[in-house]
C-alpha cells in the first residue's frame, strides 16, 4: 500500500506525492508521454535519441549532469514504445536541485549542433553494442516487423534502422520536443523524504511558470486481425537454434490484461511453472523456456522464446509449445491458481522496495488512469478466475493469430 | 523574476552515523545480524559460505554445487520443491563469488513458517540427481557457447586470466569440457566439505521482528551447519601484459585496461577509490566525458575497482566501434597520463566527493542495502566504524595525494592491456 496525495498545476503537470522519512533521500520521477509510437516512419529511434539530448543542457543550464552529482544525486532514464521516463535520486536536502534541473529541461533544451552530433554516435554505438554485435542481438528488429503490419509498435524503440538516427537533424529534435515535451503531457512523481507542502511550493516556484502547449490528439493506426500464421526462418552464426512466438493480446489498459498476465505466468513464472517443467524438465526439449506479454498502452504481444536443446528440431519443438497451449485452454487446478496468485502478491510487496520503484510506479498507474490503481493491484489479480484465463488463452493463443521466428543456428 | 542560471543553495553530510545492528549467535557461536528495516512485509534469509571458487578444485564445481542445491532432497524431488516455494511466493537466490557463495531465501512474512522447512532441506539434504545435473550441463554449455561468441565476455575471461595466472582460482577460466567433471558424487562431498562445514554468517534483513528472528535462528540451528573459512592460494607474481584477439565478424571491440592491486585493507584503497571515481566510476567520470560525451565513440565506459579475499585488481572497460578502436585507446592511455601529471583542480575533486556521499547514502537506503554492507564489513572483518569514518576519509583526500596514487600505480608499464575484436 503506497499512501500519496494528488495535485494538478496550471499549466497541466499532474504531480504526485509519497512521503517516506525512513530514508534520508527523495526520488523525483517525470514521466512524459511520448515513445516509439509516436514516431514517423521514416523517423524512428527519434524518442529514444531525444531521450540522450534531455542531458545535452538546458536552455539557462549548460549541463544537467554536473550540478545534480554535486548535490549527491544520481539519474537515468528510459524510453519504451509508449513513454520516456526520467528519474533521479537525491539526499532529501538537495531536493530543490532537483526541481531546478527538471523544471529548466522541461521549460526548453539549449539544442547544441555538438550534443547532437555526439549523441548520434553514441546512439549509433548502443544500437551496434545491443542489437547488432550480440549473438541473437536482432530478435525484435526481426519479430516486430512480422507480429505488426501497420501499428508504429512494428519498430524497435532503438529505431528501424541506423540511418534514421544518422539523418537526425537540429530541426527535427527543436520538432519533436515542441509537440511532446510540455507539462500538460507529463506526470511528476516524487517519493521519499519529503512533504506535501514543501512538494507544493516547488513546484508552483519552478514547474508552474512552465506554459502548457497544444499536445497533438494521437490518432495510431489499428493492427488489423491477424488471420493466417506469419512465419519467418532465419539462419545466423549463432550456437543454438532458437523459436521465438508472438501472438496478438490486448494493452495493458485491458478489462482482460490480469487474466492474460497470469496465463504468461502460468506458463512461465518460477521454476514449478508449466514450460520449464514439462518442456525443460521432462522432455528435454529446451534449455530453457520463457513466456511473457508485453503490456504495452495499445494491443500487446503475447511472447514465448524457447532455446532448442541440440538434437531437437524446430518442428518438434513448435509441436511441443502447442501441447502445452492446448492443455491451459482446458485445465487450470485451483491450487496452481492460487500458486499465482500469492507469486504476484509476492512481486507487487517487493516491487514497492525502495523510493525510486514507488515513485515510477505512482506515475504508470497515473498514465494508466489513476495513480490509485497501483493500490488495487492485488485485487485486480486476486479476482481472475480459472475460466478467465482459459478463455483468454482460447481467444489468443490460436494458429492463425500467431507469428513465428525460427532462429536457426548455421552449424 | 525567478533565477534559473544560479543553482538552489545545496549541502553535504559531513558524517552518517550507522548503528550495529542487532545480533545473536548460533549455538555453536556463527553470528547472525538483523537487519530491521523498511516497509514491506517481506524478508530474506541469506547463509553466507567459505565455499566459493577459492574453495574449489576445478572451476565450475563450486557454481554448480550452490546452483543445483534446490534440485532434489531427500525427502522432496526438485520439481516439489520448486512447486512449494512458488506456491508461497518464494524464491531462492544463489549467489557464488569468487571467494564466499551464498543462497538466501526471500519469503512474505506471512509464509515464513511455511517456506523454511524447504529452505532447511534444501541446504542440509540435497541430493544431487544426476537427470538435473544433466540439464543444468547441457544449460551451461549453451550458455557458455553464447558467451563466448561476446567480445566483452571473451575480454573478461582473458583479463582475469592475464592477471591471476590461469592456476589461481581468480584467474581460472571455464571450458566446455569442465561440464564433464560434474557429477553427483563429486557435488555431494563439495557440499559436504564446504557447506556442511562451511557457513561463516546469517543475515537476515527486512521485517523480522522478534519472533520472527527467533524462529529462523531455531530453523538454522538444528541445520546443524559447522563453521568454515576460506582457504588462501599463493598467487603467481604478477607480470603485466598486452594481447589482442581478434575476431573477424566483430562490429565493435571490446577493451579491459587494467592491473593487479590491492585488497580493501591497504592505506592507499580509499584514495585508490577516489581516483577511480575521477576516471571512469561515475556518469560525469573524464572516460565517460571524453570517449562517449566528447567522441561519441562508445555507448558506455567505465572503470573499478574489486577486492578480493587473496588481491584485488583495477579495471577500466568498454565496447567501442572497430573502427574508432585505436583512437578509443590513445585516450584511454590519455586521460591515465593526465592524472599522473596534472593535479585535479578543486571544482572537480568536490564534485567527486559530493557525488560519492550521495552514492554512499544510496548504498546504505532500504534493508537490503544494509544487508550488502553488513555482508561487506563481515567478509572484510572490519566493524560499522569504517562506514562512520568512511566519508571523513573521503573528504581528506586531497589533489597531491590523488597525483601520488597515480604515479604510484598508475604506470603503463604496470598495466595489462586485452582487446578482442576487430
Amino acid at each position: 500500500m503506497i499512501a500519496y496525495e494528488k495535485f494538478t498545476l496550471d499549466n497541466g503537470l499532474t504531480v504526485i506525492v509519497h512521503e517516506d522519512h525512513s530514508t534520508p533521500l527523495v526520488a523525483l520521477n517525470i514521466l512524459y508521454k511520448v515513445g516509439a509510437r509516436d514516431e514517423q516512419i521514416d523517423k524512428t529511434g527519434f524518442a529514444h535519441l531525444f531521450e540522450h539530448l534531455m542531458f545535452g543542457g538546458s536552455i539557462n543550464i549548460p549541463s544537467y549532469d554536473e550540478p545534480l552529482q554535486i548535490a549527491g544525486g544520481e539519474n537515468n532514464a528510459f524510453t519504451n514504445n509508449d513513454i520516456t521516463n526520467y528519474y533521479l535520486t537525491i539526499p532529501s536536502q538537495n531536493i530543490e536541485t532537483g526541481f531546478w534541473l527538471e523544471s529548466d529541461r522541461m521549460l526548453s533544451l539549449a539544442f547544441s549542433e555538438k550534443s547532437l552530433e555526439v549523441q548520434r554516435s553514441v546512439v549509433i554505438e548502443e544500437f551496434k553494442q545491443r542489437y547488432l554485435n550480440q549473438p541473437y542481438g536482432d530478435v525484435w528488429l526481426l519479430m516486430r516487423p512480422l507480429a505488426y503490419k501497420v501499428h508504429p509498435y512494428r519498430w524497435a524503440t532503438i529505431g528501424k534502422e541506423l540511418a534514421h538516427i544518422e539523418d537526425a537533424t537540429l530541426e527535427d529534435v527543436k520538432g519533436f520536443f515542441k509537440k511532446w515535451y510540455a507539462p500538460n503531457n507529463a506526470i511528476l512523481s516524487v517519493s521519499g523524504d519529503c512533504t506535501l507542502e514543501q512538494i507544493k511550493s516547488l513546484c508552483k516556484k519552478w514547474f508552474e511558470p512552465i506554459p502548457m502547449a497544444d499536445v497533438p490528439a494521437r490518432t495510431l493506426p489499428v493492427e488489423p486481425v491477424q488471420t493466417e500464421t506469419r512465419i519467418q526462418e532465419v539462419e545466423k552464426e549463432v550456437p543454438n537454434s532458437h523459436i521465438y512466438m508472438a501472438w496478438h493480446c490486448c494493452s495493458r489498459i485491458d478489462k482482460d490484461f490480469y487474466a492474460t498476465d497470469m496465463l504468461s505466468d502460468l506458463l512461465s513464472r518460477g521454476k514449478s511453472s508449466r514450460l520449464h517443467q514439462q518442456l525443460v524438465k521432462e522432455k528435454n526439449i529446451f534449455t530453457e523456456i520463457h513466456a511473457y506479454m508485453s503490456g504495452d498502452l495499445d494491443k500487446s504481444l503475447f511472447f514465448i522464446e524457447g532455446k532448442l536443446v541440440d538434437s531437437i528440431t524446430m518442428e518438434d519443438a513448435e509441436k511441443s509449445i502447442w501441447e502445452e497451449l492446448e492443455k491451459i485452454k482446458t485445465e487450470i487446478d485451483e491450487r496452481e491458481l492460487t500458486k499465482i496468485k500469492h507469486k504476484v502478491e509476492a512481486y507487487l510487496e517487493f516491487s514497492e522496495m525502495g523510493i525510486a520503484n514507488k515513485a515510477l510506479n505512482l506515475a504508470y498507474y497515473e498514465l494508466l488512469g489513476d495513480a490509485s490503481e497501483c493500490n488495487r493491484q492485488a485485487e485486480y489479480y486476486n479476482r481472475v478466475t480459472s475460466d478467465q484465463i482459459m478463455q483468454v488463452a482460447k481467444n489468443i493463443l490460436t494458429k492463425e493469430n500467431c507469428s513465428i521466428l525460427r532462429y536457426h543456428s548455421k552449424k | 523574476m525567478l533565477d534559473r542560471i544560479n543553482p538552489p543553495e545545496i549541502s553535504i553530510p559531513n558524517a552518517i552515523h550507522l548503528h550495529t545492528p542487532q545480533s545473536y549467535k548460533l549455538k555453536n557461536g556463527i553470528p547472525v545480524y538483523n537487519i530491521y528495516e523498511g516497509t514491506q512485509e517481506v524478508v530474506k534469509i541469506e547463509l553466507i559460505f567459505a565455499a566459493g571458487n577459492i574453495a574449489a578444485a576445478s572451476s565450475l564445481l563450486a557454481t554448480a554445487t550452490n546452483d543445483l542445491m534446490d534440485e532434489g532432497s531427500t525427502h522432496h524431488t526438485s520439481s516439489e520443491i520448486a512447486e512449494a516455494l512458488d506456491y508461497y511466493g518464494a524464491y531462492l537466490h544463489s549467489e557464488n563469488g569468487v571467494d564466499w557463495s551464498s543462497i538466501s531465501l526471500f519469503s512474505l512474512n506471512k509464509f515464513v513458517s511455511d517456506t523454511l522447512p524447504y529452505f532447511q532441506e534444501i541446504i542440509t539434504q540435497p541430493l544431487y540427481p544426476s537427470k538435473e545435473i544433466q540439464t543444468y550441463k547441457q544449460q551451461g554449455k549453451q550458455r557458455l557457447s553464447v558467451n563466448l561468441t561476446k567480445v566483452d565476455y571473451l575480454a573478461r575471461i582473458n583479463f582475469s586470466e592475464t592477471l591471476f595466472g590461469k592456476n589461481h582460482p581468480y584467474g581460472r577460466v571455464t571450458k566446455p569440457e569442465d561440464y564433464d567433471l560434474l557429477d553427483t558424487d563429486v557435488l555431494k562431498e563439495y557440499h559436504q566439505n564446504k557447506y556442511k562445514n562451511g557457513l561463516k554468517a546469517v543475515i537476515v534483513s527486512g521485517l523480522a521482528d522478534e519472533k520472527l528472528i527467533h524462529k529462523i535462528i531455531d530453523t538454522i540451528d538444528k541445520m546443524g551447519l559447522k563453521n568454515g573459512e576460506l582457504p588462501s592460494i599463493a598467487l603467481e607474481k604478477y607480470a603485466p601484459a598486452k594481447k589482442f584477439i581478434e575476431k573477424e565478424d566483430a562490429i565493435q571491440s571490446a577493451i579491459r585496461i587494467g592491473r593487479r592491486l590491492f585488497t580493501r585493507h591497504h592505506p592507499d584503497f580509499i584514495a585508490f577509490s577516489v581516483l577511480n571515481t575521477i576516471l571512469g566510476g561515475y556518469f560525469g567520470s573524464r572516460l565517460m566525458a571524453n570517449i562517449r560525451e566528447d567522441k561519441g565513440y562508445t555507448y558506455g565506459i567505465g572503470s573499478g575497482l574489486v577486492s578480493n579475499n587473496d588481491d584485488g585488481y583495477f579495471f577500466i572497460t568498454t565496447e567501442v566501434g572497430a573502427d574508432v578502436r585505436e583512437a578509443a585507446v590513445n585516450e584511454i592511455y590519455h586521460e591515465i597520463n593526465r592524472l599522473r601529471t596534472e593535479d585535479i583542480n578543486n571544482e572537480e575533486l568536490t564534485l567527486v566527493k559530493n557525488y560519492l556521499t550521495g552514492a554512499f547514502q544510496r548504498s546504505i537506503d532500504g534493508p537490503f542495502a544494509l544487508a550488502e554492507k553488513q555482508k561487506m564489513l563481515l567478509l572484510n572483518n572490519l566493524e560499522i566504524n569504517y562506514l562512520n569514518e568512511y566519508l571523513g576519509k573521503i573528504k581528506a583526500i586531497t589533489p597531491q595525494k590523488l597525483r601520488e596514487v597515480a604515479n604510484q600505480y598508475l604506470n603503463d608499464i604496470d598495466l595489462c592491456e586485452i582487446i578482442v575484436g576487430k
